[in-house]
Formats: structure tokens, sequence, C-alpha cells
């Protein structure tokens, strides 16, 4: 599966740059929400097949919150470890961080400082959906289920979803979710604070 | 908000799996049918990088830093859920991990 993934992602970037029409642009977001709708839709039938998942995940909690938490103290640490490293300044590197994946917002809040930190931001973000999207069965196979949400960041909810239910189960889909919205939810307020902690 | 959206569709498919509302041969097909859905939703998510214009030539310019960025981002997450993945899965039979 990992290996069709690649191939697939791989084979629509090669298309998308070399042959497909600029023209089509304008239809691909509404292809994709058709796709994950309807993914979105297996994955809750898969859910609804386990039975007991809610009383599980009861079980576990406020604890549930913990890993949007880690996710995101680790996606700050890790950018602004890497800004050091590409000499950014650091509160630039945690502010891209913060975006955890969700390249649209994180790039037009950090557009407002500079076009180049917007590019920065989009295209780390960017980045990371896809490497999320190829590292998500390995890091479920070798690492482990609940670490597999870790790359996804705020995809978790949505766009890397799918992955995520095809190589775990359907208690860590459920955690993956509220994951997703969690960390949504943080972008717009830390990628500004962030920032604001420069001046 | 989106996520209530894709909240309302999750919760839909989770009261038909749950009341078993799909004939046995859908349930066997599903899974067939994910793949399918998924390997083209991610063909179609590549495709749409690679036509924005922007992410492209911007790629070229700063494509080393934003990998960079990003393998730190995603490596530190994965570390930093390790240190609580045992306390939030503690006590959940069939949620372990596999290692």
């Amino acid at each position: 599966m990992t290996i069709k993934i690649i191939i697939s992602v791989a084979l629509g970037i090669g298309l998308g740059i070399l042959a497909i029409p600029q023209a089509i642009a304008a239809h691909m977001s509404i292809m994709i929400d058709i796709g994950l709708c309807l993914l979105l839709f297996f994955v809750g039938i898969d859910i609804g097949n386990q039975g007991n998942i809610l009383t599980k995940i009861k079980k576990m909690g406020l604890k549930i919150l913990l890993v949007p938490l880690m996710v995101a103290i680790g996606s700050i640490t890790g950018t602004m470890i890497g800004g050091k490293l590409l000499h950014l300044p650091i509160n630039e590197a945690a502010a891209i961080g913060a975006g955890f994946g969700w390249y649209s917002l994180s790039a037009i809040e950090l557009s407002k400082h500079s076009s180049e930190l917007g590019a920065l931001a989009f295209i780390t973000n960017v980045s990371r959906e896809i490497i999320a999207i190829i590292t998500i069965p390995f890091v479920a196979k070798y690492i482990g289920k609940l670490e597999s949400i870790a790359p996804a960041g705020a995809t978790a909810m949505d766009t890397t979803l799918p992955i995520i239910s095809k190589v775990t189960d359907a208690n860590i889909v459920v955690i993956s979710f509220i994951t997703g919205v969690v960390l949504s939810s943080m972008v717009p307020i830390l990628v500004p604070m962030l920032m604001m902690m420069s001046r | 908000m989106n996520f209530l959206f894709y909240l309302a569709i999750l919760v839909l498919g989770g009261l038909i799996g749950y009341k078993n509302l799909l004939d046995d041969f859908w349930v066997k097909k599903l899974g067939c049918i994910q793949n399918y859905v998924l390997l083209f939703l991610l063909f179609i998510m590549g495709v749409n990088i690679g036509i924005d214009e922007d992410a492209i030539k911007y790629f070229h310019v700063i494509g080393y830093q934003s990998i960079v960025l990003a393998i730190f981002a995603i490596v530190f997450s994965i570390f930093f859920v390790k240190l609580i993945s045992k306390k939030v899965l503690q006590g959940n039979e069939g949620v372990g991990n596999d290692n």
C-alpha cells in the first residue's frame, strides 16, 4: 500500500507539472472535497463496525488531548531547531512549525509579515503533508500506531485521516480526528502569537 | 467550519456501520473501494500541488529549507508523542502499539 501511495502522489505531481492544463485547477478542490467526503464516510462505517469505540475513547478521557499537545510542542521545537541550523530567526521558524501542515492558513498569516516568509511557510507545510502521506504507514508499522498521527499534524482530521485509518485501528482514527481538530483550532492563534514574540 | 462537516460525515458513516445497514456484499467490498478512492484522492492531491505554479516556483528556491523544517517538525512530533503514547493507550486492550 505504501508504494502505491508514493506512486499515486508522485504521478499526480508529475502529471500536474507536465501534462495537466492550468484550466483544470479550478475544479481540483471540488474533486478533492468529493473524494475526501467519500473516504471519511467509509472511515465512519469502519468505526461504526467496531461497536464499542466510544466507550474506549471515553475511558481514555482527557489524556487524549496530550496527543495534539505533544504534536504541537514537537512541531514547534523541531522547526526551531531546524531553523537554527538554517540561520532563520527563531520566532519565524517556530511560527512556520505552528502551521502544523495547514499550508493555506499559515502561509496567508505569515505573508502579512513578508512574502518570503509566507512562501517558506507554504512550501514547508506542503512538504510536511507530502512527507506525512509517505511516512505514516512506516511510522505505524515500525514506531507505533499512536505515533503515526504525529506527522499528520492538523491534517489528521481530513486529508491524512484515511491513510491513518488504513494502517491503524478505529480507536486511533477517533484520536486522530480529535487531534486534527485541536491542532487546526490552534493554528490561527499560535502563528500570530509566535510572530508577535519577536517584537 | 470544515471539521463540523467532516464530523457529520464520519458520524453518518458510523451510524450506518453501527446499525449494520449495509448488506454483506458492500461490507466485503468496502476495503477495496476505500483503497481505490484513497489512491485516486492522493493522485488528485498530487496534481493539485503539481499544477500550482507558485508551489513549484518557490520549491526550486526554498525547497531545501522547507524540507529540513518539515522533517524536523515531523521527527520531533513523533518523538514527543512517543513519550506519552503508553500513558494515553494504557488500559485499552487492542489499542496498543505494534512493537
